[in-house]
């Protein structure tokens, strides 16, 4: 096994002890929301300020389906990767053909769209008051509403979705994506079907999306309206940017880095999200490669400071 | 027999008729170039066959079968691939992840497309290194594209167009922005593709199309004017009118 794996194992197990589980589940949900637009954003080069349309649909359709029928929560998790993927197919099949601000600007606009049907939909989706009371069902014994069962299950789906999407970008799929984001017009010259292929990194990042909006449903009991509007797509994107999109750790980096501000800091001091700028502004200037990157300069530094050691 | 062949090809762009009726034949296994001066339709005519954009009217045949508006990215799993005359490749991939994808789009199957690791395609990565390796690019498959100087960057995008195996092969000036040193290899590359693959070539260089054309058609104004072996060509008055002018009289 090689390191980074060793280091989010260790990470996975020591976390709920340094931090409030909730707080320690809420990351690993976040991490894998984050996975699933880093397909789109960091290996497809295609900007989605949309993701919580998926995320959001997911969870509303799900958490009404644990509330009013008390389905399994495993059939539940499956039915929001289902929603996740659908509704992104939907989006993506609207998105694909546009691109630069046109692109970024549909998303945005369709997420506008989802995000009004949530808050005038009161009877199901209870509008701004948000939609409360999904249970988090029990199942064969185990019983989910202790938190640290509840973030054992989540992190064991966290370690999974990013073994998936690690075998995804691996693949000859990932390399194909890459090939779009680099050059499109030469990667449709050379045998690709390149809106097809977006589509498809939308299907899988909204599949993601949709399992981390069920995840959060059920972390909080409740499914808020701004689970499906603009900031958690911009969170999301945040986070992400600042973790690094140029790798496939980056978005759980930068969901670490995210969730812990904003629920550590933000107790302490009213005006945390200024910190969140000012990392943001470092990012865009001096780091686009975002915490990864500055970790793989200071280790190159520490490298070669070791290696030019005289050796006695 | 004429391995592709165009009928009356024909694209308006509005008022202006890039390409105007061309019917040129292409045998198998010869070296077709098209000259002209710029802006007489050349690159345009590669656009039309290989599906970048459809024709206002007209034909194009491949082995006899109409591939008229088949997109490009069908027509690329046609047999017919192309290189650009401004260089167009993935800049962030090494020189052999960027023949790797061309080789894997025209590969035997697409099994395992999201799950199989590329390191396990074998078969696609042979023929990737070989694409290199005809290039004489062999040694620098680890070396980022973005880093090669713009002569390899050249070689590179021929190697991108040969690792998909096609059986035309259509070259928009390989030579274009090259040293004269840099040309002498470029053109012994060339030549060395002869043979093995149908080339329809696009080159501005006079030296060049007639040393290696086996046969030339000449484009004005997007119509055809002549068409013939490099010594025909050379002697037609209305060529040397056209496009020679003055200096090769």
């Amino acid at each position: 096994m090689n390191r980074p794996i060793l280091l989010l194992l260790a990470a996975v197990l020591v976390l709920p002890i340094v931090v409030r589980p909730a707080i320690a589940t809420e990351i690993w949900i976040f991490a894998i929301f984050g996975l699933g637009l880093n397909l789109l954003l960091g290996y497809t080069g295609l900007l989605s300020f949309g993701q919580s349309t998926f995320f959001g649909s997911a969870a509303y359709v799900a958490g009404f389906l644990l509330k009013q029928y008390g389905i399994n929560a495993f059939l539940a998790l499956g039915i929001g990767v289902g929603v996740g993927a659908a509704s992104a197919a939907l989006v993506g099949y609207l998105c694909v053909q546009r691109s630069g601000l046109y692109f970024i600007m549909l998303t945005f606009a369709l997420n506008q769209l989802f995000y009004f049907i949530a808050y005038q939909w009161t009877s199901v989706t209870g509008g701004e008051d948000g939609m409360p009371g999904v249970p988090r069902p029990a199942l064969a014994g185990i019983d989910f509403t202790n938190p640290l069962v509840y973030y054992a299950l989540v992190s064991v789906l966290f370690l999974a979705s990013l073994w998936i999407m690690k075998r995804i970008v691996e693949s000859p799929l990932g390399k194909i994506l890459q090939a779009i984001r680099e050059n499109p017009v030469r990667a449709e010259a050379v045998g690709y079907d390149v809106p097809r292929f977006k589509l498809l990194a939308f299907v899988i990042g909204g599949a993601f999306s949709g399992l981390a909006g069920v995840l959060y449903a059920m972390l909080f009991g409740i499914v808020p309206l701004e689970a499906i509007g603009f900031v958690f797509s911009g969170n999301v994107l945040f986070a992400t940017l600042i973790g690094g999109s140029g790798s496939l750790y980056g978005p759980v980096i930068g969901s670490f880095v995210f969730i812990w501000l904003s629920e550590s800091v933000s107790t302490l001091w009213a005006r945390w999200p200024l910190l969140l700028g000012v990392a943001f502004v470092i990012v865009v200037l001096f780091l686009r490669g975002g915490v990864v990157e500055a970790w793989s300069r200071v280790g190159a530094k520490f490298g070669s400071w070791r290696s030019s050691k005289p050796k006695s | 027999m004429a391995i592709l062949e165009t009928q009356e090809l024909t694209k308006a762009f509005g008022a202006l008729t890039a390409v105007n009726g061309v019917s040129l034949g292409v045998e198998a296994g010869t070296l077709h170039s098209i000259i002209g001066p710029n802006g007489a339709g050349k690159t345009t005519l590669f656009n039309l066959l290989t599906g970048t954009f459809p024709p206002t009217s007209g034909r194009i045949l491949l082995d006899g079968r109409d591939i008229t508006g088949t997109p490009a990215h069908r027509v690329a799993h046609l047999g017919l691939a192309r290189s650009y005359q401004r260089t167009s490749v993935f800049p962030a991939f090494s020189l052999l992840e960027n023949v790797w994808v061309a080789a894997f789009a025209t590969g035997r199957s697409w099994r395992g497309l999201a799950w199989r690791k590329t390191e396990r395609y074998a078969e696609v990565t042979a023929r990737a290194r070989q694409a290199l390796a005809d290039v004489g690019l062999g040694g620098k498959a680890d070396a980022p594209a973005r880093e090669i100087s713009h002569g390899e960057q050249r070689q590179l995008e021929l190697a991108i167009a040969l690792a998909a195996a096609p059986r035309v092969l259509l070259l928009d000036e390989p030579a274009a922005g090259l040293s004269p040193e840099e040309t002498r290899k470029m053109v012994a590359l060339v030549r060395s593709l002869k043979g093995r693959y149908t080339i329809v070539l696009i080159e501005h260089k006079m030296d060049i199309i007639m040393s290696v054309s086996d046969r030339i058609s000449v484009m004005h104004f997007g119509s055809l004017i002549a068409e013939g072996t490099p010594a025909e060509i050379q002697k037609n008055p209305e060529v040397r009118r056209a496009y020679l002018g003055g200096v090769a009289a």
